[in-house]
């Protein structure tokens, strides 16, 4: 029987199944959806875009691009906007990972997984010295101080083998992955770490970083242990970092450790920083917005336009214009700006309802 | 001996550079508490400046540089009237991230500006290459013209600016507004002019330094990034509580890198010289973890 019909008979009953639109509701609700959705929706660009149907060509690297340094923003988000840390060695992390993707496929011809276990076990080293020193020296000092050991880092990776570089490879025997499909690999990365930091983000490990982040005091007295707190965040941030770097590897396919503005120069540690705080440093999805911002409007829609390919110097000038007047502006970044939009418009649609209908509706 | 004095003799140039940064970014740091990324870019731009009149218009070195250095002040002070001044209550994280916006703004200007990315390097009149040699325990040492001329140049500000900050009226508020910016305003220094002749300085101080670097290596908008990277490590080897720390550890960081140079040519280990920056930093590392206040700085008390 129709849910209507029973509603309308009065004998509609709790203990049956919710009704369809509930349902369906409550998927659309869940968080998962959302990420899901995105991967679904990146995928069909890419493949749009690999075939050259309606969307250009360019915009498959140029998202892989930015997808890939998106999963080190949503890992820099995690350790600045919930645990209060700061942290510019995101250019050496990414190192890590590019260079294990390069040892394991290229030079040692291993399987990708081995890639990722390597950079994530190097990661992890590196993200608890990190921790560790963030328990001696905190703010701007630890700041620098991480930006030392990014450079140690790029001294390492130019000592051992400047210049890198990786064509394809085998993903479980079954798919040959290259640059040019590199953006299905990215995509469902990114929606699998976008899952987990949510996760993350909502469970008591998230609240702690929380409380400490407002005071580390107070957090101590309610009995979170710094040391372990610190050093997960620093943990997660290399982790993905590194993840992030083995997958610009294969979306870009090479690197050089001395190029000034590549991948572990102290640009890209300051560009995440950017895009944390341009899109807003508690909001995972505002921080994809601003990676897009710094990494990826240039590479798709702005290259549309003849007057950015001429002089493509523009872009840096403008995005540096943005960074200052959004910090200056809204400290909350493009997150709350757009919070700020939604509550506006309600309150507009809610002023014309009462217009229309009277004020008690 | 002779070899030793050499690699020393040899980092005289670079000893000199980061000198001039680390008091460019110590003066930043002291008055707007930030570390100022956008300082290699600033000064870059009136290096820029120098480098075309001289390259492309022909105008004499002594006429060009003095024109450059005052354009990098006249841009570091402006960024700090019509920028920092609005921005001084955003957090600690959020100055420096304006400086990184800053950083962005100048790195796209200068091709707008200069319209060219890179540019030769600049030529410096023939007497600063003449070398002078003479015999010290046994063997030839060799110092250039050029070291001599900058090693003067360096002393004598750095000993100007530690005068006037001991025994000045300007000093004393500078020493005032890097105590206590808000304190200070109350007891009548007007902080605005502080911060602002701190920017101009540093600017300054800055574009010398570019001008110097720009004798031995073609000119990029980035070309400073590797001395901005050691002044920050030097600020805190030192310590930003005093302002001698931080010169006293620019000092001895590009010795220790030639030294540790050095070291490899006794050893015989070629190695080692392309290890020789991990090395150094690694070190410099330990040092700070050990001393979290840098080797000259006071323990401060925080307030819960």
């Amino acid at each position: 029987m129709n849910y209507f019909l029973l509603k309308q008979k009065g004998l509609f009953d709790t203990s049956q199944t919710p009704p369809r639109s509930q349902k369906v509701r409550r998927i659309l609700t869940n968080p998962m959806f959302g990420f899901i959705l995105f991967g679904v929706i990146m995928i069909v660009v890419g493949f749009l875009a690999k075939n050259k149907i309606v969307i250009p060509y360019s915009w498959g690297s140029a998202l892989s691009l930015t997808l890939s340094y998106a999963i080190a923003s949503v890992g820099f988000c995690l350790l600045m906007g919930y645990s209060g840390l700061a942290s510019l060695g995101t250019g050496g992390f990414i190192g890590i990972g590019t260079y294990s993707a390069y040892y394991v496929m290229n030079a040692w011809g291993l399987p990708f997984i081995l890639a990722l276990a390597l950079c994530v076990t190097v990661a992890i080293i590196c993200g608890m010295i990190v921790g560790f020193i963030s328990l001696r020296i905190e703010g701007i000092y630890l700041a620098i101080l991480t930006l030392g050991l990014s450079e140690i880092l790029r001294f390492v990776f130019q000592a051992v083998k400047d210049s890198i570089s990786l064509s394809s490879f085998n993903l479980f025997g079954v798919i040959q992955i290259s640059r040019t499909n590199a953006i299905y690999l990215v995509a469902v990365m990114f929606v699998i770490i976008m899952i987990i930091t949510n996760n993350i983000i909502n469970s008591p490990t998230g609240r702690a970083m929380l409380a400490m982040k407002n005071s580390t005091a107070a957090a101590q007295a309610m009995g979170i242990s710094l040391m372990k707190y610190r050093l997960l965040a620093f943990v997660i941030c290399t982790v993905y970092a590194a993840l992030a770097g083995t997958l610009l590897m294969i979306s870009v396919g090479y690197a050089k450790a001395t190029d000034a503005m590549g991948f572990y120069a102290m640009i890209t540690s300051l560009n995440i920083l950017a895009a944390v705080v341009i899109g807003g440093a508690k909001s995972i999805w505002g921080t994809l917005v601003g990676t897009f911002i710094m990494y990826g409007l240039q590479r798709t829609l702005l290259n549309q336009v003849q007057f950015f390919i001429d002089n493509p110097v523009v872009i840096t000038f403008i995005s540096g214009i943005l960074v200052v007047l959004v910090v200056m502006f809204y400290p909350g970044g493009l997150a709350q700006l757009a919070k700020e939009l939604v509550g506006k418009i309600k309150k507009l649609i809610s002023k014309i309802k009462a217009a229309k209908y009277g004020k008690d509706v | 001996m002779a070899f030793f004095l050499n690699t020393i003799f040899g980092s005289l140039v670079s000893i000199c550079i980061t000198v001039l940064v680390t008091l460019a970014i110590t003066l930043i740091f002291k008055t707007s508490y930030t570390t100022n990324f956008a300082q290699g870019v600033i000064s870059a731009f009136g290096a820029f400046m120098a480098a075309t009149l001289i390259n492309k218009a022909g105008v004499s070195i002594w006429l060009s540089v003095p024109v450059g250095i005052l354009l990098a002040t006249a841009v570091a002070v402006f960024i700090d009237m019509v920028i920092f001044r609005r921005g001084r209550y955003v957090n600690a994280i959020g100055k420096q991230i304006i400086t990184m916006g800053l950083m962005s703004i100048i790195i796209g200007a200068i091709p707008l500006v200069f319209s060219i990315t890179k540019l030769e390097r600049i030529e410096f009149p023939t007497f600063l290459s003449d070398v002078y040699t003479f015999n010290i325990g046994g063997g030839e040492v060799a110092i250039t013209a050029n070291a001599i001329v900058c090693v003067a140049i360096t002393a004598v500000i750095v000993t100007a600016i530690f005068v006037l900050l001991k025994y000045s009226k300007w000093g004393l508020s500078v020493r005032a507004t890097a105590s206590n910016e808000f304190v200070a305003g109350m007891m009548g220094i007007n902080t605005h002019i502080v911060t602002a002749i701190s920017w101009g300085l540093a600017g300054a101080l800055g574009a010398l330094a570019a001008c110097m670097y720009a004798g031995q290596t073609p000119l990029t908008s980035t070309f400073m990034t590797d001395y901005q990277v050691n002044a920050f490590l030097a600020g805190i080897l030192g310590g930003f509580g005093s302002f001698y720390g931080p010169i006293i550890a620019a000092v001895i960081i590009p010795l220790a890198n030639n030294l540790m140079m050095w070291i490899g040519g006794v050893a015989n280990a070629p190695d080692l010289t392309t290890w020789t920056r991990v090395i150094v930093y690694g070190l410099i590392l330990v040092v700070i973890f050990f001393k979290p206040n840098g080797l000259f700085g006071k323990r401060t008390a925080k307030k819960v």
